[in-house]
């Protein structure tokens, strides 16, 4: 389990240490490179000298602009080392870390929540596909796997408002929207906690229904896959009861294959948040990477999306280590293809 | 491809036929449907009827004729991105799993790592700071951040093919290592490299249209995202009679979707001649 | 007169497929006796596996029964295998009549430790008390020369294929079932493996007396374990008696054919023969006796009609029209 452990954990640690690099060299590397565009636009609009815009980007950027290239790189990584992202452009004084430390729990709750429910329901109705083959059951959740899978998952969030909401007024669409009631504050109370389920349900059906779907259909294919096995046959020829089996035999076999598909989904449902959480309003870190994009807020841009990636890459981990568990045929010399 | 495979895939063949339809409608019908530019304040947001079967915009536009005008771009923008992504990566997986050692160790590090980062963030980022301008610079852009996925996946594929007999014959014959790849290896990939790039189109169909929703994409032309977008922002959705002209986009959307990933099927089947016996 | 555990009574199987329908096996009739070991011994497609397959009721979906019975023989009852609810042929399998197949290395759940399986087992046939569960498993996997404790706490992967299949077969026996089928039991075992699995094979029947059936295509094994052989070829048994009958006075062309093919380390240098021809299109039997194709001593009549097992002497049957005047190679002395 060590070397294996050790090795996902190198990776991951390579992969947010590249995805930094990438992110300091993107923002000041390309055409149109947003902090000269802010310099300039501080001394062409608004009338500052030279030294006066500097002055403003490294507060913005805490970075010496003028340095040279690999200075501000050193300067950049020690500042992430101590957690400092910057200041938002757009509300100057309020630090990056405060945005991303007020807005990143929601994103992590909906998303965390929708990715659970959706693998649970993905493998057991998957599993019930495979069990109940060529029956009505398995042809309808095909159908309705198939068709969700090709829906994009924003198009659903539209759908949903739109059948739920307007069409049939089934839900306030009004009052659904965003995180949190007026009036609620956050804390441990059954109060707040009800509020942002209420909130959060939207998205959360959104992401749950755009997932599920793939989940079902690969749990199937494991599962009809898994029953042909023949541990599986010599279980039946003990007499081990079928419940027994379809848990610790197929079930947990079957399971197996799925985890490379979890990191996917994980990447993918988070990359998402910027589009669902901006069509239920809902007050996440992808709302506010939308809102930085689009009023150039470059710092904030910068540090959220290098949360959201590192966030990634920490699940993706997680899942990794997970797996790890799950299977005892990953040892030592576990060097995956 | 013949009958009998239509007939025992008939999911496949239905996506293949909706496919078809669809990319007859929108390459053909610009020509047939005039586009309706003419503004009419006395029908905005009609419902639909013969003479407008998909309704009408804000505007009193028929939206059918935009539907038919819409699909041009996307179909364009998807393919010409799936055709990037899938090259690069059919190159850089073959010749990965091919040439192995640290070359093999070096491109799957830094495949994974792309793989990691989440790919729509990354997108609406660069949309964000580098503006795209045109459509083609937008597929491009997709295309070039699309490879890791399919590159892994190719990788693999190549890597099984290596051990079987075939290869092992045309390697004792001293043939190349590029002919072995080229003229033995992928062309028993065809199916795969097929159905590979049908997913890849759909994945580029999202990310255009997510991008133009979020309006992250200069809205240029007509086509079905920024119907959506346009739908959205002037608030066609909250209104029972303004909706259609934001439902007939996001169908057409998951009809190209769905007979794509239907097509996807079927390509198995034709394209692995083992499969087909009687 | 020793009691029948096993009655297989004009059993016929059939197999719905693409092209229509296989015989899988036809009319079969065999008894397994108390306290002995029977070899069927066929090519693939003679219906060895089906047989086997069918006494644990374990055929696949695709499998049906047009006729025929299977009955099995306890406290002087007589249970109907093919009509047994299911949770009575939940607890038949494994208590009373227990398979092993042939592939050791898949048998076993990657992910549950061997004393886990062996707990599955134990449980699912209402024995709770762990302490007297894990007493009879150390006992019996001693008794197959493994470790109790070293092999008890590992996963399947972490022990070698011999030791797997040794598990295999300590789990068949966890229960003392009355019966053991066993499918290929040495095919895919390297030389050494198959003589200490034949050899605990021996053994283990000894000291636990269970009546043991074992599927082959491979006719030396029988000669080693069996106290009788049947020989089956499209569907049916063509030849049954004891091994040494079967060996020296083989009445059944295919029996002889078979011989032919098995090198023997004792005897006369002979050149080995294979039978001519291929086996049969199990949708598209030939008319009269499937064999007389591929026959030496094929005449007319044998196309004509199928023979029945007739009777030779007590025991020894054979289901060919001129069985007296087949005669077999000589093979030396068996061991």
């Amino acid at each position: 389990m060590r070397n294996y452990l050790t090795q996902r954990i190198a990776r991951a640690v390579l992969t947010i240490f590249l995805v930094v690099s990438f992110t300091f060299f993107l923002i000041r590397l390309m055409p149109g490179n947003p902090i000269d565009l802010f310099v300039h636009e501080q001394v062409t609009t608004y009338g500052y000298t030279y030294e006066q815009a500097l002055e403003q980007a490294r507060g913005f950027f805490a970075l010496d602009i003028d340095a040279p290239l690999s200075v501000q790189y050193a300067q950049y990584l020690g500042n992430l080392a101590r957690g400092d992202l910057g200041q938002s452009i757009l509300s100057p004084g309020t630090p990056v870390s405060s945005l991303i430390k007020k807005f990143l729990p929601w994103t992590l709750f909906s998303v965390g929540l929708a990715l659970m429910i959706s693998f649970v329901l993905g493998i057991g109705l998957g599993m019930l596909m495979a069990y109940r083959r060529e029956s009505w059951i398995d042809h309808v959740l095909t159908v309705i796997a198939t068709v969700t899978t090709a829906v994009p998952n924003y198009l659903i969030g539209i759908l949903l408002l739109v059948l739920l909401g307007v069409q049939t007024n089934l839900i306030n669409i009004a009052s659904i929207r965003g995180s949190l009631s007026p009036g609620v504050r956050p804390g441990l109370t059954l109060t707040f906690l009800i509020d942002a389920l209420y909130h959060a349900a939207l998205p959360i059906t959104t992401y749950v229904m755009a997932t599920a779907g793939g989940w079902m259909l690969s749990m199937k294919s494991s599962t009809l896959g898994t029953l042909g096995e023949d541990y599986v046959g010599f279980a039946r020829a003990r007499g081990l009861p079928d419940s027994r089996i379809a848990v610790a035999y197929v079930g947990r076999n079957a399971l197996l294959p799925l985890f490379t598909q979890l990191t996917i989904a994980i990447g993918f449902v988070v990359g998402g948040s910027a589009l669902i959480e901006y069509i239920f309003n809902y007050q996440g870190i992808g709302l506010v990477l939308y809102e930085s994009i689009v009023r150039r807020d470059y710092p904030v841009m910068q540090g959220v999306f290098l949360v959201i990636t590192v966030s990634v890459v920490l699940a993706n981990l997680l899942a990794d280590l997970l797996y790890g568990r799950l299977d005892p045929r990953v040892d030592l010399t576990a060097e995956p293809v | 491809m013949n009958w009998t495979t239509l007939k025992r895939n008939p999911g496949g063949a239905l996506g293949l036929a909706g496919f078809l339809a669809i990319v007859l409608l929108v390459i053909v019908g610009p020509l047939v449907v005039p586009l309706d530019t003419s503004t009419r304040l006395d029908q905005i947001y009609a419902a639909p009827s013969r003479a407008h079967p998909f309704g009408t915009d804000n505007q009193g536009r028929d939206v059918f004729s935009q539907i038919v005008h819409g699909g041009k771009d996307l179909l364009w923008v998807a393919t010409l991105a799936a055709g990037i992504s899938t090259s690069i990566a059919v190159a850089l997986g073959s010749i990965s799993a091919v040439a192995g050692g640290h070359v093999d160790n070096a491109l799957m590090t830094v495949t994974d790592v792309v793989l990691t980062v989440p790919h729509f963030p990354l997108l609406a980022v660069l949309a964000g700071v580098l503006q795209f301008r045109s459509q083609t610079l937008l597929a491009i852009i997709l295309g070039v951040l699309s490879w890791p996925a399919l590159t892994r996946a190719v990788r693999a594929q190549v890597l099984s093919l290596k051990e079987r007999d075939f290869v092992e014959a045309a390697t004792a014959l001293g043939l190349g290592r590029g002919h072995i790849i080229v003229r033995e290896i992928l062309p028993n990939m065809r199916s795969y490299v097929a159905i590979s790039f049908v997913l890849a189109m759909t994945q580029a169909i999202y990310a255009q249209v997510g991008l133009v929703f979020l309006g992250l994409v200069p809205l240029s032309g007509q086509n079905w995202g920024v119907m959506i977008q346009y739908g959205w922002t002037r608030g066609a959705i909250f209104h029972k009679s303004s909706v259609y002209s934001i439902l007939a986009p996001i169908m057409a959307i998951v009809l190209l979707k769905l007979s794509l990933v239907s097509m996807a099927r079927i390509f198995d089947e034709i394209f692995n001649p083992r499969l087909q016996e009687g | 007169m020793t009691e029948s555990l096993v009655s297989i009574r004009d059993l016929s199987i059939a197999y719905r497929g693409r092209g229509g329908t296989a015989q899988a096996l036809r009319e079969v009739n065999l008894d397994l006796y108390r306290d002995e070991t029977l070899g069927l011994i066929g090519e693939s497609g003679s219906g060895k596996t089906t047989l086997a397959l069918a006494i644990l009721r374990m055929l696949p979906p695709a499998a049906h029964v047009p006729q025929g019975q299977i009955l099995y023989h306890q406290d002087g009852r007589a249970v109907d295998v093919l009509s047994l609810d299911a949770e009575r042929l939940r607890r038949y399998r494994g208590e009373q009549v227990a398979m092993v197949f042939q592939s050791a290395l898949s048998s076993l759940n990657p992910v549950l430790r061997i004393w886990d399986q062996f707990l599955d087992t134990a449980r699912a046939h209402g024995e709770t008390d762990q302490a007297k569960i894990r007493a009879r498993t150390r006992d019996l996997l001693s008794h197959l020369q493994l470790e109790p404790e070293r092999v008890l706490s590992a996963f399947p992967h972490e022990l070698s294929g011999g030791m797997r299949q040794r598990v295999m077969l300590a789990l068949a026996l966890l229960l003392r079932p009355r019966v053991v089928v066993l499918d290929e039991p040495t095919t895919a075992l390297d030389i050494l493996t198959q003589r200490t699995i034949i050899d605990l094979l021996r053994s283990l029947r000894q000291e636990f007396g269970f009546s043991m059936m074992f599927i082959s295509h491979d006719l030396s094994l029988a000669a080693e374990l069996a106290d009788r052989v049947a020989t089956m070829y499209a569907g049916r048994i063509v030849e049954i008696g004891r091994t040494d009958e079967l060996f020296y006075e083989p009445r059944h062309p295919y029996t002889v054919g078979l011989l032919q093919a098995v090198p023997t380390i004792h005897g006369d240098h002979r050149t080995l023969q294979s039978i001519p021809g291929s086996p049969p299109d199990l949708q598209r039997l030939p008319p009269g006796c499937p064999f007389h194709p591929r026959c030496p001593y094929a005449r007319p009549a044998c196309a004509e009609a199928e023979p029945d097992l007739l009777r030779i002497s007590d025991g020894h049957r054979s289901a060919c029209f001129f069985w007296d005047e087949v005669r077999g190679p000589d093979v030396g002395k068996i061991a």
